[in-house]
């Protein structure tokens, strides 16, 4: 372990893969469900759905990692969750009719108690606060 | 699914999840208080989803069966993954449990207040 890098997964970053893990699980979940069984009614977000499960594994990883390309994965994974909550919700706030509510990114994650919009900026802060160069 | 169980689950999980954040105010590592707290709170889930799982094989037709079932998965392998995670030493970086275990624990016990909500909302959407 580095001097003056913290590790990601220290004091309240367990907290944050804790709300990452539980978004991972049921992001997946619910796009698996929507794949398998209505499918042919909104195939596009549906895709983005089940993107955005794996965006939220893949931030999981990367924060509770402790490899040299963990950081990186983590830091890619909560910029795509970002760019992915906003272009989403702006879109369902615009055009609602094509695009069905029932997706994690919908209306900035309106179902998901705005949630997903506030968490890739709070990854974004801990991923810069466990950087490098922070004394306690 | 029996409705008085449902109220109980949802205040046990109220309370586990203040307990939870209050250690985390306090300063305190999870305790065995919490762990206990968390095992009753399982068993009382473990219940309702073994009543929940005899009605459906019994008959009892869903509009999402699916989801429901796993939802009720969900809502019993949570909060022991949760609680697991909270109270482990990091074995990267041989950290042991702090406060923010106690916040971990709570955020599993509002993601299973979550499930147990939804799962009410498709048991009331019963053919």
């Amino acid at each position: 372990m580095s001097d003056s890098v913290r590790a990601t997964s220290s004091g309240p970053g367990r907290v944050l893969i804790a709300v990452y893990g539980i978004f991972a699980l049921s992001a997946t979940a619910r796009a698996a469900v929507q794949i398998a069984s209505k499918f042919h009614e909104a195939p596009v977000a549906y895709l983005l759905s089940a993107l955005s499960g794996v965006v939220y594994i893949l931030a999981t990883i990367g924060l509770a990692g402790h490899r040299p390309w963990s950081r990186r994965l983590a830091w890619t994974a909560v910029v795509i969750e970002l760019v992915g909550v906003l272009a989403v919700g702006t879109f369902t706030v615009l055009d609602s009719g094509d695009f069905p509510d029932d997706t994690v990114w919908s209306v900035y994650g309106r179902g998901y108690g705005f949630i997903p919009l506030v968490l890739p900026l709070i990854g974004l802060w801990w991923l810069r606060r466990t950087r490098a160069n922070v004394r306690p | 699914m029996i409705a008085a169980l449902e109220v109980v689950v949802l205040v046990a999980l109220g309370v586990l999840a203040v307990y939870g954040l209050v250690l985390t105010v306090l300063n305190r590592p999870p305790d065995r208080i919490s762990t206990i707290a968390v095992g009753v709170v399982v068993a009382l889930l473990v219940v309702q989803a073994a009543v929940a799982v005899v009605q459906v094989l019994g008959g009892v037709q869903l509009v999402e069966t699916s989801t429901f079932l796993i939802y009720l998965a969900v809502s019993i392998g949570v909060l022991p993954i949760a609680t697991q995670f909270a109270t482990a030493t990091d074995e990267n970086t041989g950290d042991g449990p702090t406060r923010w275990g106690g916040t971990v624990i709570a955020v599993g016990a509002i993601a299973v207040a979550v499930a147990v909500v939804r799962l009410q909302y498709l048991w009331d959407a019963r053919v």
